[in-house]
């Protein structure tokens, strides 16, 4: 089938893409416009590496049709760091510092689930943060370690008082 | 993963709009909602569609509304979240807001429907046994009007439900709950999150003034290739105060009505057991919250 162009708006910038309508959100991200930090594991939803954040809310890229997106705002693993200078926001950081990350493909997911978690409800508890996270895998496996960086960020946000 | 077919895609902006273009479609399109059903079936190549309807933009088909003393309206499109996270749901239908928490993952639920998770008629989907608990009924529109049913005529095996060519689910209406009654979901998993139940079910149960049944529902899923109503429950609870016997005389009579299969998730020795078990209590849990009501 011929392609055609779209335009899809990932992390503020748009993409002219041009894909058929069968082509996957994952698969666009990561081959036409080559943001490779989505990662796709599973393809069928089971696994949440491919977490995106679209309209806000977390999204999986690998069963949703690229097509179905124009017009939305996609939020990728790229748009977390600071887009200018390349610093890992204080989540990420929070991430490594607690060992939150081993072979680190779930890693994406994780984050992305995390920061659509946060940007709702600022000062999750612990059961919060673990349902958010209930749909992310992590084998290798540091569930404890990713629950305990997301809870130290938090802690550490709410002492320093800033929102 | 990928999907290896193609398809035209179509994303009408309105209602009047897709109605035309799925009569114009008929047997050659399947509807796309959320998609975390129909896109699977897709990529493991068990439908290849010439061409998908996307009806998830269309606002009209999406919305919760509740009406007070009246029931309520749920718009097909509107998303498992939504429902999930509905103040005004969990307080007149919390075996719906239950259900709609258990299914997938976040991520799923985001994305999923509810008019989906009855299209797509999965023997093992969470929200019908509620919604058939609470008597809801599916509006089924297209261009030539509307047409009313019970979700559990609705639903009619496994993976097969009652839309003809030309067809879209649009709303569910679901009555006022009774005065002095409880409806209660329950279901048994191998884990928590991204499982696919080996049982589930709901009870709903009305009392009357004295504390007796009034009047009993009790549908699983799961069970049998469609959500399966157990009409005995009436016959064993009408009329009558619940006691630990009789809360065992229903748990009996629904292992009975039960044909379970066995697969990966379950044998069907211990989806008997686990019928029987959720049943007791889930009568007690709704008869105890009907009192109190």
């Amino acid at each position: 089938m011929k392609k055609q162009l779209i335009t899809l708006t990932i992390n503020d910038q748009d993409y002219e893409v041009a894909i058929t309508p069968m082509d996957i959100l994952a698969d666009v991200i990561r081959r036409e416009v080559q943001l490779t930090g989505t990662k796709k594991g599973c393809g069928e939803g089971d696994c949440g590496a491919c977490t995106v954040i679209i309209d806000g809310k977390p999204e999986l890229s690998c069963l949703k049709l690229a097509i179905a997106c124009q017009g939305k705002k996609i939020r990728t693993i790229e748009g977390i760091a600071d887009p200018k200078t390349g610093e890992l926001s204080p989540l990420q950081k929070s991430f490594l510092d607690h060992g939150a990350v081993q072979c680190g493909f779930c890693t994406p997911g994780m984050i992305m689930s995390s920061t659509a978690l946060l940007e709702r409800n600022p000062n999750p508890t612990k059961d919060e943060i673990k349902k958010a996270l209930s749909g992310n895998m992590c084998r290798c496996t540091g569930f404890v370690l990713i629950v305990e960086a997301i809870e130290a960020y938090v802690n550490a946000k709410a002492e320093s008082g800033v929102n | 993963m990928n999907i290896l077919s193609d398809f035209n895609y179509y994303a009408p902006e309105s209602k009047a709009e897709a109605f035309e273009l799925i009569a114009k479609l008929g047997d050659k399109c399947k509807i796309l909602a959320g998609g975390t059903d129909l896109l699977i079936m897709m990529k493991n190549g068990l439908i290849e569609p010439e061409n998908i309807v996307d009806i998830g933009g269309i606002k009209e088909f999406a919305g919760i509304e509740m009406k007070d003393g009246k029931g309520g309206e749920i718009g097909a499109c509107t998303k498992i979240a939504d429902i999930e996270n509905s103040a005004a749901v969990a307080g007149k239908y919390g075996a719906l807001s239950h259900a709609a928490g258990e299914i997938g993952s976040p991520q799923v639920r985001e994305m999923a429907t509810l008019g989906g998770n009855s299209c797509h008629a999965s023997p093992a989907a969470e929200t019908p046994a509620s919604l058939c608990a609470y008597g809801a009924k599916v509006v089924i529109s297209s261009k030539d009007g509307d047409r009313e049913m019970e979700l559990k005529d609705f639903i009619q095996g496994n993976r097969q439900n009652d839309l003809k060519p030309g067809e879209v689910l649009t709303k569910f209406i679901i009555p006022e709950p009774k005065k002095k009654s409880a409806c209660k979901y329950g279901h048994i998993g191998l884990r928590k999150a991204m499982e696919i139940d080996a049982v589930n079910m709901a009870v709903n149960i009305a009392v009357s003034d004295d504390g007796s049944v009034a009047e009993a529902d009790l549908v699983m899923g799961s069970v049998a290739p469609r959500p399966l109503v157990l009409p005995d429950i009436k016959d064993i609870l009408v009329g009558k105060k619940v006691t630990d016997d009789l809360a065992e005389k229903v748990g009996d009579a629904a292992q009975a009505a039960a044909s379970p299969i066995s697969d990966v998730r379950a044998s069907a020795e211990y989806r008997k057991d686990v019928i029987r078990a959720l049943a007791i209590r889930l009568v007690k849990e709704a008869y105890d919250a009907a009192k109190a009501a």
